[in-house]
């Protein structure tokens, strides 16, 4: 059963983190990416860039139209995700338990329904 | 593998007895493994060219020795000390020299014993499921680590990691290459018997335009179960497991529509079913309930998949023999799940207002199981109150975690809310 586990956060959190605790956090979440694609349960891990670097596009009259920023009026934005592809939604909460960031704010744990195939972009229900 | 199907099969049953003779002689399930790998792939490119050898066994055993020797020299910078004992015998004399390959043709016991084995070995207790599927499906099923990356949508790399994580797990729990000990056997047989169930399972649930590109985990579950049931033809609960998957497989056509719709038991056409599996499964339940000295989950779940199978219609289904096969089956397996299944009998048994009844009570561990509101919209419906059922149905959506389901339990609440 594949879980994506999502963290939230903002650029005034990061920055509130002490630069040698920062450096630390870094290094637990290296042990944790490693700890899990070593043993095939991490599929991917990924961090985005800032909302200030966020574009938005829209297609009116077939024309895209791009504009800065996310949409939603928000405080926090999404900051990284993780694709698990675990045996069960325990062992995806133990996973999300054991993200270094999981101590200081929660990680939200989505089930994922379906993935498109690779090669038909038929959608896969995912089990 | 290969572009024969003969080819591939004659590979792939050789495969785990190879391995076997391999794991007697030089121990060391990771090495070996690797070696009738790269073997079986020698023979899928090379026997294309060059013919199918006289005694393929022997070819793939000589061939692998040799893998295992490469493979085991490559490692020598860190084990010599191994190494000189090994490479003193040279791999063709102890191909050569082995009884195993004299007497030709003919899978002896010996290999029924290594396969069977290997198959212990593969769904060590030590294993996370999924580790023990993949493991399985490469050491005794004989697949690539690519097809069964493919097979569980997961990239190759995934896969090797967890295949290779699953030999050191094994390594480090101490494992022999040795049948479990007698106090463990039963306990142990369970555990293959479930990863055999689950890779059936997995294959099932595949929507029909995974078909296309997946490899058959159902046709793999039921090739391994029969493997199983050959290996140990008096074990009751290994001959209920063959035959739940051919009574379930048998209705496969008719349970999603050509888009990929999922079509339940109930709306399908029974014509579309699979009457010689039905007729296989059938037989091989009932000579197996006649002479079973306890019944097993699986022999009841087979016996309950029977009674379905053989009714021409919903209204035809003896419901009050499957509801007497619940009871059993709850007794000797319980579980909210198996409860819920007993209620949908007893709603055609005694009633709608019963079988919701019957449901109250699992409410507490099944309140988040999509399937938990699915039954009950369905009695709900049975019994009237389309608005509440819709509602049922609606609530079963949101916890599907499954497209194809998803989408029935969408269209079922519309359906049921009269729009």
């Amino acid at each position: 059963m594949k879980y994506m586990l999502i963290i939230y956060g903002n650029q005034e959190l990061w920055n509130s983190i002490d630069p040698a605790e920062f450096a630390k956090e870094i290094a637990a979440f290296d042990v944790f990416n490693k700890k899990y694609y070593d043993s095939g349960e991490l599929l991917g891990a990924y961090g985005v860039a800032d909302a200030a670097a966020t574009k938005l596009v829209q297609v009116a009259d077939g024309q895209p139209a791009v504009t800065d920023g996310p949409y939603l009026e928000t405080k926090e934005y999404l900051a990284s995700w993780y694709l698990l592809d675990v045996d069960s939604e325990e062992r995806a909460l133990e996973i999300a338990a054991d993200l270094p960031s999981t101590k200081f704010r929660p990680t939200e744990v989505w089930p994922i329904l379906h993935e498109a195939s690779r090669e038909t972009g038929v959608d896969m229900g995912v089990v | 593998m290969s572009s024969n199907p003969g080819t591939e099969d004659l590979l792939r049953t050789l495969a785990p007895q190879v391995l076997g003779v391999l794991m007697r002689r030089y121990a060391g399930l990771d090495s070996c493994e690797d070696a009738v790998q790269e073997a079986l792939l020698d023979a899928a490119t090379q026997w294309p060219a060059t013919g199918m050898p006289d005694n393929p066994r022997a070819w793939l055993l000589t061939v692998a020795t040799r893998r295992l020797a490469d493979i085991r020299r490559s490692e020598s910078a860190r084990r010599q000390r191994e190494e000189a004992v090994y490479l003193a015998t040279p791999p063709a004399v102890l191909a050569g020299a082995d009884a195993w390959l004299a007497d030709g043709q003919t899978p002896d016991a010996r290999d029924s014993d290594d396969t069977l084995i290997l198959l212990f070995l593969c769904c060590h207790p030590a294993l996370s499921p999924s580790s023990q599927v993949a493991l399985t499906l490469r050491a005794v099923g004989g697949l690539s680590t690519a097809e069964i990356a493919c097979a569980f949508v997961v990239p190759e790399t995934t896969m090797a990691q967890r295949i290779s994580r699953a030999k050191q797990q094994i390594r480090a729990a101490g494992a022999r290459f040795a049948p479990p000990e007698a106090a463990d056997r039963d306990q142990r047989l369970r555990v293959v018997q479930q990863v055999l169930y689950l890779i059936f399972n997995e294959g099932y649930v595949a929507s029909a335009g995974e078909e296309l590109q997946r490899t058959d985990l159902s046709a793999e579950g039921i090739r391994l179960a029969r493997l199983l049931h050959r290996l140990l033809p008096d074990d009751a609960e290994s001959a209920g497991l063959l035959a739940l998957m051919l009574l379930t497989d048998a209705r496969r056509a008719a349970r999603v529509t050509p888009d990929g719709a999922l079509v339940p038991l109930t709306e399908q056409d029974r014509a579309r079913w699979d009457s010689s599996l039905i007729a296989d499964g059938t037989a091989l339940i009932a000579r197996t309930l006649a002479t079973a000295s306890a019944l097993g989950p699986y022999q009841l779940q087979a016996a309950i998949a029977a009674v379905h199978d053989e009714a021409a219609s919903v209204a035809d289904t003896d419901w009050t023999e499957i509801l007497a096969l619940y009871e059993l089956l709850v007794r000797v397996s319980p579980g909210p799940l198996v409860s819920l299944g007993k209620a949908v009998a007893v709603a055609m048994v005694h009633g709608p207002a019963a079988g919701l009844a019957a449901t109250d009570e699992l409410a507490d561990n099944l309140a988040r199981h999509h399937r938990f509101h699915a039954v009950r919209g369905h009695l709900l419906e049975m019994s009237g109150d389309s608005a509440a059922a819709a509602s049922a149905y609606d609530l079963a959506a949101r916890y599907a975690t499954n497209t194809a389901e998803k989408r029935y339990l969408d269209r079922q609440s519309r359906r049921a809310g009269g729009h």
